[in-house]
Formats: C-alpha cells, sequence, structure tokens
C-alpha cells in the first residue's frame, strides 16, 4: 500500500512539474503561427519557398513563436496535425498545400477564433483565406530568357501533372519565347506525378536527346532536373524556389521563385492587430513571384531584355491577350478577348509553337 | 527514325533498367527459396535513402551504395525473422515490410532533403565529348556495367552450385530438403540477406546515379514492377535482364515519344509500360504453374 501511494505521489509531482514548466519558463508570445508542409522544407522547391516566406515572417514579427510539420500528407491526418497545433496555442495557421483546403476548412469552422490561410484554393470563410503567385504571366519573363539563350531554337518543359495552371505556364513560356525567337518551340514532356524523380531525369533526357538546349519544369523540386542539365551541359530554368541556382553553377540561366514573405508578414499583423480579412490573393511578379539571380553564361543584352518584360509584367500586361491560337491551328482567345485569374485553371490545349499534346 | 530517339531509347533503358535488374536478381533468390517479399518497394527505398545519406556524410557515392546493400540486407533479416523465424504470413509481413521501408526512408534520408551529392562517376572511353551522344551511349557508372555480370553470377548461384540446388530444392519442397538433410531455414535467411543487399543497390542507383537526389517514395513502385519482371523472367536471371531491360526501354521510348511530340495523349504514354507488364504477363502467364517454385508462399514451420 504504501509503495502504491509513494508511486502516485511521485506521479503527481512529475505531472505538476510537466504541466508548471513550459508555462513559467518563457514569455508569452505575440502571436503562435503554425504551418504545415506537404514534403520537406529542403527541398529546393515549393516547401522550401514557404519556409523562406514563414522564417521573413518570424524576422518581421519579434515574439512570434513558429510551429512546423513537414511531410504531412493531404489526407484527415493533416486535420490532426492542424488540430495539435492549435490546442499548442496557434491563432493562425498556414497550410501550405493544395489538398490541405478542406481539412483546414474543417477546422476553420469548428475553430472561428483561429485564423487559416491556403495555398492555392478557393473557399472562404471569415477566419479563412487563400493566397497564391500568379505564375502564368510570370512565365512569359522566362519564356524571353529561354527564347534568346537557345541555339537550337528547341526547349524542353518537364510537366509532373498536365493540370490546367501548369499548362498556362508551358503557354506563357512560349509566348515569351516567341516573342523574341519566332522559331523557338517548347517541347513538353510529362512524367505523370509531381515527383517521380527516376521519371524527371529520364524525361529531362530525352528532351535533351530531341535537341533541346533549355530545360526547365513544373515538379515539385526542380532539383533532379537541373542536375541532369548541368551533367550533359544544356541551359536550366528554375521553379519555385529561386535557390534552384546553386544546383547549377555554369547552365543556369534564372529562375522564378515564390516569395511569400511580405503577404505572409502582412497576414499574421493582422491577426495580431485584430483586422484580418479573408481574400482570395492571387499576386504576380514584384508582390508573390520574383525572377531569380542571372547564371554566368546570360549576356548583358539578354539581362536587360528579360528585367524589361518582367517590368511590362508587373505593370499589367497580360501575354494571354487575343487572338491567340492552340498547336492545331485552332483559335482559342479572339482578338479583343483576354484570359485573366480565374481562367488560368482553365487550359486543356497548347498555344501554337508548343510541341506535344495536352490531353 | 531519328538517331536522338535510338540513342535516347538505348540509353534510358539501360539506365532505368538499371536499378529494376539488381532488385528483380533479389526477388528471383528470395522466391527460389521459397519467400515472396512484397515489401521490395521498402527495401528499395531503403537503400536510396541509406545512400544517399552516406554519400553525402563520406563524400564518396562508392560507400554510399556499401552501405545501402548492408542497409536492405539488414531490413531483409527483419523480414526474415517474421516469416522464416516466426512463420508469419509472407504476404502481410512484406506489405508491412513496404510501409516500414517508407517510413524507414523517409527517416533516414530526412536531414539530407536538398544536399548536394557528387555521384557515382560516369566512366566513359576516353576521347569521347562529354555530354555528346557517345558519352550518353558509352559512358554509364559502374553499377551499370556490374548489373550484367551481377545477373551471370546469380544465375551461376542458383543453377551452378550446391548451394543453389539447395535453394531450389527448399523452394520446391522444403520438408523433403529437410529430409535430404539441407537446412531449410537457414538458406532462406541466406537467400534473404542477399536478396536485400541486391533490392538496396537497386534503390542506391536511383539515388546516387540516376537522380542526385533524395525523395521521399522516390522509387515509384519500381519494387512492384521488379516483383512482375520475377515471373515475366520465370524466376531465371538471365531472363530478368531481357525483362529490366524491355521495361525500362518502355519508358524510355514513351518520353521519347513524347520528347518528339507523337499524336498520342500523354495519359496514355505513361500508361504504356504498365500495359505492356500486363500483357507479357498474359502472353506468358499460361506456363506459370511448370516454372514457379512449387512452395512459392508457404512456410516451412520444421518437421514434427
Amino acid at each position: 500500500m504504501t509503495r502504491l501511494k509513494m508511486m502516485a505521489v511521485a506521479c503527481w509531482a512529475l505531472l505538476a512539474l510537466v504541466a508548471a514548466g513550459p508555462a513559467g519558463a518563457q514569455d508569452k508570445p505575440s502571436l503562435i503561427v503554425g504551418a504545415v508542409y506537404v514534403g520537406s522544407v529542403n527541398d529546393y522547391g515549393y516547401n522550401r519557398s514557404m519556409k523562406d516566406g514563414l522564417d521573413e515572417m518570424k524576422r518581421n514579427i519579434p515574439g512570434l513563436k513558429l510551429i512546423e510539420a513537414e511531410n504531412v500528407p493531404e489526407t484527415a491526418e493533416v486535420q490532426r496535425v492542424m488540430e495539435g497545433m492549435i490546442q499548442q496555442g496557434a491563432k493562425l495557421i498556414f497550410a501550405t498545400s493544395f489538398g490541405y483546403q478542406q481539412f483546414a476548412f474543417n477546422l476553420a469552422k469548428t475553430h472561428p477564433d483561429v485564423y487559416f490561410e491556403h495555398a492555392g484554393g478557393w473557399m472562404q470563410a471569415p477566419n479563412f483565406g487563400n493566397f497564391f503567385g500568379a505564375t502564368q504571366s510570370a512565365w512569359y519573363a522566362m519564356g524571353v530568357a529561354a527564347g534568346k539563350m537557345t541555339k537550337s531554337n528547341t526547349l524542353g518543359f518537364v510537366v509532373g501533372v498536365p493540370i490546367g495552371y501548369a499548362l498556362g505556364n508551358v503557354n506563357a513560356f512560349e509566348l515569351g519565347a516567341r516573342s523574341v525567337n519566332p522559331k523557338a518551340q517548347t517541347h513538353v514532356v510529362v512524367t505523370g506525378g509531381w515527383s517521380d524523380k527516376a521519371k524527371e531525369a529520364a524525361a529531362a533526357n530525352a528532351l535533351i536527346d530531341q535537341g533541346a538546349d533549355v530545360v526547365t519544369m513544373h515538379v515539385d523540386s526542380p532539383a533532379t532536373i537541373i542536375q541532369v542539365a548541368e551533367s550533359r551541359k544544356v541551359y536550366s530554368i528554375g521553379f519555385q524556389s529561386i535557390e534552384a541556382r546553386q544546383l547549377a553553377p555554369k547552365y543556369w540561366i534564372t529562375g522564378l521563385g515564390f516569395t511569400w514573405g511580405p503577404f505572409m508578414t502582412d497576414t499574421a499583423k493582422s491577426v495580431i492587430a485584430g483586422t484580418f480579412k479573408p481574400a482570395m490573393v492571387r499576386e504576380g511578379l514584384g508582390q508573390m513571384m520574383a525572377i531569380a539571380p542571372f547564371g554566368p553564361a546570360v549576356p548583358a543584352d539578354v539581362r536587360q531584355l528579360v528585367t524589361a518584360s518582367a517590368d511590362k509584367i508587373e505593370k499589367g500586361f497580360n501575354p494571354f491577350t487575343g487572338p491567340i491560337t492552340d498547336n492545331t491551328g485552332v483559335v482559342r482567345i479572339p482578338a479583343g478577348e483576354s484570359w485573366g485569374g480565374d481562367k488560368m485553371g482553365n487550359f486543356d490545349w497548347y498555344v501554337e509553337g508548343v510541341v506535344g499534346k495536352a490531353k | 527514325m531519328n538517331a536522338g530517339l535510338l540513342v535516347g531509347v538505348v540509353a534510358g533503358s539501360i539506365m532505368s533498367g538499371t536499378s529494376l535488374l539488381y532488385a528483380t536478381l533479389g526477388e528471383v533468390v528470395g522466391e527460389r527459396a521459397g519467400i515472396v517479399n512484397l515489401g521490395l518497394e521498402g527495401i528499395m527505398l531503403i537503400g536510396a535513402a541509406s545512400a544517399f545519406a552516406a554519400t553525402a556524410l563520406t563524400g564518396s557515392a562508392y560507400l554510399g551504395v556499401v552501405a545501402a546493400a548492408f542497409a536492405g540486407a539488414a531490413a531483409n533479416l527483419i523480414f526474415a525473422y517474421v516469416v522464416v523465424g516466426r512463420h508469419a504470413n509472407q504476404l502481410a509481413a512484406g506489405l508491412s515490410l513496404m510501409f516500414f521501408g517508407i517510413g524507414m526512408s523517409t527517416l533516414i534520408g530526412r536531414p539530407f532533403v536538398g544536399t548536394l551529392i557528387t555521384g557515382l562517376p560516369r566512366l566513359a572511353l576516353p576521347g569521347l565529348a562529354p555530354g555528346g551522344i557517345g558519352a550518353r551511349l558509352l559512358g554509364y557508372d559502374v553499377l551499370v556495367y556490374l548489373a550484367l555480370p551481377t545477373a551471370l553470377f546469380t544465375w551461376w548461384l542458383i543453377f551452378r552450385t550446391r548451394w543453389g540446388l539447395g535453394l531450389r530444392t527448399v523452394g520446391e519442397n522444403a520438408a523433403a530438403a529437410y529430409a535430404a538433410g539441407l537446412r531449410p531455414q537457414r538458406l532462406q535467411y541466406q537467400a534473404l540477406v542477399f536478396a536485400g543487399a541486391l533490392g538496396g543497390i537497386g534503390g542506391a542507383h536511383l539515388s546516387v546515379a540516376l537522380t542526385l537526389t533524395w525523395a521521399e517514395g522516390m522509387t515509384a513502385g519500381r519494387g512492384f514492377i521488379a516483383i512482375a519482371l520475377v515471373i515475366f523472367a520465370k524466376w531465371n536471371p538471365l531472363w530478368a535482364i531481357a525483362g529490366a531491360l524491355l521495361f525500362g526501354g518502355a519508358e524510355g521510348l514513351q518520353l521519347q515519344l513524347q520528347a518528339i511530340g507523337a499524336d498520342v495523349s500523354p495519359f496514355v504514354m505513361n500508361m504504356t509500360p504498365y500495359l505492356l507488364t500486363l500483357l507479357v504477363l498474359i502472353v506468358w502467364g499460361w506456363s506459370r504453374q511448370s516454372v514457379a517454385p512449387a512452395a512459392l508462399g508457404r512456410n516451412f514451420v520444421g518437421v514434427e
């Protein structure tokens, strides 16, 4: 009996210690922010860009505490992970992968005092907004760079999954390339997955075998494809995180990266001030998107041309202004019309000059 | 027919067939001992992650390959204990091993995501311009060059040695093998450790030779394709060479055709290697009964 009692007392003492420890140990943070990632934050790709944005937010706001979870699948698991973050006091949660939307939205309904920002979705509630980069128009500038750098007039584009947004990126890329080089053609290879590395390597090799001397991609992490291009002495253009340039010291042209920091900082500030407003935020170059530094092989006149086209896009130039014909000769956007932000997911065709089949 | 296509398909089938060949050879040895290992995908993942981690830590991709072989063997040893030592159901244990492999590889690989490594060097013939067609056709890493000798060695091991005879006897009828003075369970342990090492090397080729990246789940089903190739190969290491090249070639061809701009849906294109696998299994399937190890999938629980 006495032994049991002693054990019970020991347990209570332990519990008391555990409960008192963290609370007494540090000051109350100004805001606790939760972040869930679908992959690893060191991928030189999408997740890295999110991590960089959140770190910038953390630096900008004193006393902000960041709770992170990597490699969280797009299943009910993410709802449990976010629920755990709310238990730890998170008042703002960034759900950074497309497939998290419904799960984050469920939690937004049951936790009206917690604010959610979802990357890439469309749902909205008083405490639920979403954001993403307007990637398509920015890809036009990448096309300008590729069109000027190619000698074979053959550009290679590896696409993971041919969703409308990805096809829009390809189309803007080709439109940009043609604007400076009417002979430039973009050859597309689809791997069928966002992260099938061996197939990405084989796809990049196939494009290079077919004469492509500039290779770019829309997959989760550009690391494999950029390294293949570098090993075969072929130019590459990156996408997702501008840090990818470290993978190609010689043949890097430039790249597109997301810059989420300012938006994330403003959102956290609005939660602290109690002025959070849900919105569907889509911002392009100059805001949520940035152009990576140029590689050593890019001459000054090309740099100027790319920078100028980026300026043009920042000032509102829309590459998808008619007349635009698809690669089977059908007019898809008539003269006088243009496709804006909400139509970017609707592409199921390629513009003239893209070699490949969309569906 | 353009030259790029031909070169690309040949080089592509060799490059993507290599990891499949190692994994298939491993599975052949295990199944010859009567054990189906559905966890091969997990073994390959552990191999890929261990190779990448060891390469990142030591700077040597060769050490990475060695680490992958040991890690694959160790993981398969666990499987061997479960099915041979504890007589657990092979299919259930294999699937568990796969999920264990997915988790374990994530754990091993996580600190190294995004690390830059120098992969296995391409050993090209002197005088070939780097990056050119010649180097693409005749410049491979050491694992590619060792793949054929490994297949020949495995064939010799199974069909020309006393150990191989014992192995095959165990796979046909473990009780008879026991009665003849063999120790079935010891042979099965040995076979599975060898199989695990080969599966690990197969995974290593993906991470430290082909892609120079570690990403979770990067085998993308190749472990299961290898299991199908064992049936295609009729449990013979020499036929496994043809199987791996055929599958690798189909994948290379569909990517090349996409790059050329063939007028076929990319969704159909990406299905073709799997359709081909199905087709081959249908055509070859009729003679399966006569060549499959008779005791495949059945546990030897000893003799009363």
